[in-house]
């Protein structure tokens, strides 16, 4: 290389020089908001959002003044809230027994009044490091992942721009990935409560995830329901121990805290190659789960039954994708991209306004200011389309059979839809007329306006 | 014997069932009635200040408590005394709060508790219907639950009488300050479900003066149901502490419905006869 070359050399090395620094100062920066998470500066949290990531929002009560030991505690919250006591006397912390001590309040809250705090997974960790040391392997996986939940949540751009009392039960859910009583309630923080199906289902229920109904209706869940109540849920989640599998028998199987290591198809949003390598690997975990009661080869089948499901409902959701995009490129979407309010917190929407269609271009924060056919692709993809694969995952064929009539039904909805789109412009244009803006219609309103200068 | 009946079903709060004799055979309500309204006219007092005693509501003392009473106050106490009469297991106020960390303590661990015990001073580790509603023995269901009215907000005297009343029952376990929090973020969330019926309403209003009934027959369909079930679904969800009625049965099924009702009515403003001559300027 000639002198006169070696500048082709340094240009790059100085841009990344500048360039990598000032990144991660513009994300430190960016997450040092009131707010938390990467966007941290535009949004200011409620004061319950203190109990659902008490990491970043709890502050300490000053009401009462001073150190306490344990049995101090004790005393005096037994007349102050009865019910927390109770729960705790009841639990082992409070009995620990094998000569172990006694896990006080002051243990995990701290004994300073006016310097409590809420414990972490970290502070339960101390002393159950295994299962925390699980838990944060998660992040290895990615999302969805109970680890990683929080601060997934508060990176979702409809939490960031929605008006943040909205979006509280977003924190509520997501909150498992800030403690531990998410699934063992306190304050007994029972391994028992923790096993069975009903723990899981206040935050795995509802149209994006109906893992509690798939799985009730499922061989494995009528098997639960008609027994479960006499089996033995002080045993570890292990072959033999069980009649039939719950949520945590399969995903948290030994008792691994660690829901994420052996999932494929995740929360079914976006279409995956369930054949790569790492999920053959994944592929004979689950067979090796499932050999606790079924033969490897039926196990297989099933979980290639699972895969031509979603391959179906793909082939269904892109037909639908293929039209909006269709629309999209036609200027037939109406309201119009810049008609609408701007796409939540991207300050280049409001430069180069465009419709959000599907997985990548993130559809998933894209369901409200838009228009009827883009939400009714939402609706497909994120109800009926989640529904079936939770069916086809749980072992409910009758969900999975739902689901695809549904879809089948949207996208025949949606066709329609699309030609009466076209139809109306068609219209239009023989008659010369302008097609009415309607961003006075959509901008504007007690809702809109409210959600424009508050989140 | 009848004075005897009364003296315990007055008490029965506080004295174990296995002291006092209880009076064999079946009673109907009217009989429950005369005898109580002279031994416990307090309870019948509050029980007829609910919506239990209104003729098209009646949940009558023998609905509850069954006829008979051996165990009345046990039986009456449990959840499924409740769901029946409440539209079902699925209806949104039940499964609101059957999925509820409240709800699937109960479910999993009723069977455990022993039923005889007041409903008062956490003596249920997690509340069960009638432990909220009915709380120390309340018969007055209406105490903790606000009329429900979609288009308006509360007004402070209701919205202290309705906070008051839980906020007894939720300090037994819940700090002070939780209980404010969630009590004033349930507001907030409230409010904004209303500000997205309002906005619907005004859509709906402006379109009745440019077109037909017969044209906004689909819009007031979507505004029915957010009235009726998205924005009630947001107000079970944040009474029974479910996020999953606050969200998903919620909030975002308004922003659909609110969308759509501006589609339909954005739609007819592109008919031929009419729309771009109002529009187009």
């Amino acid at each position: 290389m000639s002198r006169k070359h070696v500048r082709y050399v340094w240009v790059p090395i100085i841009i990344a020089l500048i360039a990598v620094p000032a990144g991660f100062y513009y994300v430190d920066w960016s997450k040092s908001g009131e707010g938390a998470g990467l966007y941290s500066r535009q949004w200011l949290p409620d004061a319950v959002f203190a109990y659902w990531n008490p990491d970043d929002f709890y502050e300490s009560t000053d009401l009462v003044a001073g150190e306490f030991e344990g049995e101090q505690c004790i005393a005096c919250h037994e007349a102050v809230t009865p019910g927390i006591v109770k729960d705790w006397q009841a639990s082992r912390h409070a009995t620990p027994g094998n000569g172990k001590a006694t896990v006080y309040c002051s243990d995990c809250h701290g004994n300073n009044h006016q310097a409590l705090h809420l414990p972490a997974p970290d502070v339960c960790g101390a002393c159950h490091a295994t299962q925390h040391a699980q838990f944060e392997d998660e992040k290895r996986y990615g999302f969805p992942s109970h680890a990683l939940a929080m601060e997934r949540a508060l990176d979702a751009k409809h939490f960031v721009d929605k008006p943040k009392a909205e979006v509280t039960a977003c924190l509520q859910c997501h909150s498992v990935a800030s403690k531990c009583d998410s699934c063992h309630s306190r304050h007994r923080f029972n391994a028992a409560e923790a096993r069975r199906p009903e723990a899981c289902i206040t935050c795995h229920s509802g149209p994006p995830h109906p893992d509690d109904e798939t799985y009730y209706a499922s061989a494995h869940g009528q098997l639960y329901l008609a027994e479960g109540k006499e089996w033995d849920w002080s045993k570890p989640l292990r072959k033999g121990n069980y009649k039939g599998p719950t949520c945590a028998y399969c995903h948290m199987d030994d008792g691994k805290h660690q829901v994420a290591d052996k999932s494929m198809w995740k929360f079914g949003i976006k279409e995956i190659n369930p054949l790569t390598s790492g999920n053959e690997v994944k592929r004979e975990q689950w067979v090796a789960l499932c050999s606790d009661c079924h033969e490897a080869d039926w196990s297989r089948q099933q979980l290639v039954g699972l895969d031509a499901e979603r391959k179906q409902a793909w082939k269904k959701l892109y037909s639908a994708e293929a039209i909006l995009k269709d629309l999209r490129s036609n200027d037939l979407l109406y309201p119009a991209a810049n008609e609408r309010p701007p796409y939540p917190t991207d300050w280049l929407d409001s430069l180069w306004p465009r419709a959000r269609v599907g997985f990548f271009e993130g559809q998933a924060s894209a369901f409200y200011n838009v228009s009827p056919i883009e939400r009714d692709y939402f609706e497909m993809w994120y109800f009926d389309n989640l529904g079936a694969y939770k069916g086809a995952a749980h072992g409910d064929q009758e969900a999975v059979r739902r689901g695809h009539a549904a879809m089948e039904r949207d996208l025949a909805a949606i066709e329609e839809e699309a030609s009466r789109l076209q139809g109306l412009a068609d219209a239009e244009q023989q008659a010369q007329r302008q097609r009415p803006d309607a961003a006075k219609l959509w901008k504007s309103g007690d809702y809109t306006d409210f959600n424009r200068e508050q989140n | 014997m009848r004075r005897l009946v009364c003296v315990w079903l007055t008490g029965f709060a506080s004295i174990s069932m296995a002291e006092v004799p209880v009076p064999e055979g079946t009673f109907e309500n009217s009989a429950c009635l005369e005898c109580h309204q002279q031994q416990s006219a307090e309870l019948v007092a509050a029980w007829q200040q609910s919506v239990h005693a209104a003729t098209e509501t009646l949940a009558s003392c023998v609905d509850c408590h069954g006829k008979s009473h051996g165990k009345a106050a046990a039986r009456a106490r449990r959840d499924g005394t409740c769901v029946d009469c409440h539209g079902g297991a699925d209806s949104p106020v039940n499964h609101s709060y059957t999925t509820s960390k409240h709800g699937i303590l109960v479910r999993l661990e009723q069977d455990e508790w022993d039923w005889n015990r007041p409903l008062e001073q956490a003596n249920y580790r997690a509340p069960g219907c009638a432990y909220c509603h009915m709380h120390k023995g309340n018969h007055n269901v209406s105490a903790g639950v606000r009329i429900w009215n979609a288009m308006d907000g509360i007004d402070t005297a209701e919205r202290e009488r309705v906070q008051g009343a839980m906020r007894a029952v939720c300090q037994e376990c819940h700090s002070p300050r939780y209980i404010t929090r969630l009590f004033d973020n349930g507001e907030r969330m409230l409010d904004i479900g209303r500000m997205k019926v309002h906005e619907a309403a005004a859509v709906i209003e402006q379109a009745a003066g440019e077109f037909t009934g017969a044209e906004l027959v689909a819009a007031r369909e979507y505004f029915v149901r957010m009235q009726s079930l998205h924005l009630k679904n947001v107000y079970l969800g944040i009474g029974h502490q479910s996020p999953d009625y606050q969200w998903w049965h919620g909030q975002p099924a308004l922003d659909g419905d609110l969308l759509r009702i501006k589609g339909a009515v954005g739609e007819l403003h592109r008919l031929p006869a009419r729309g771009n001559s109002k529009d187009g300027e």
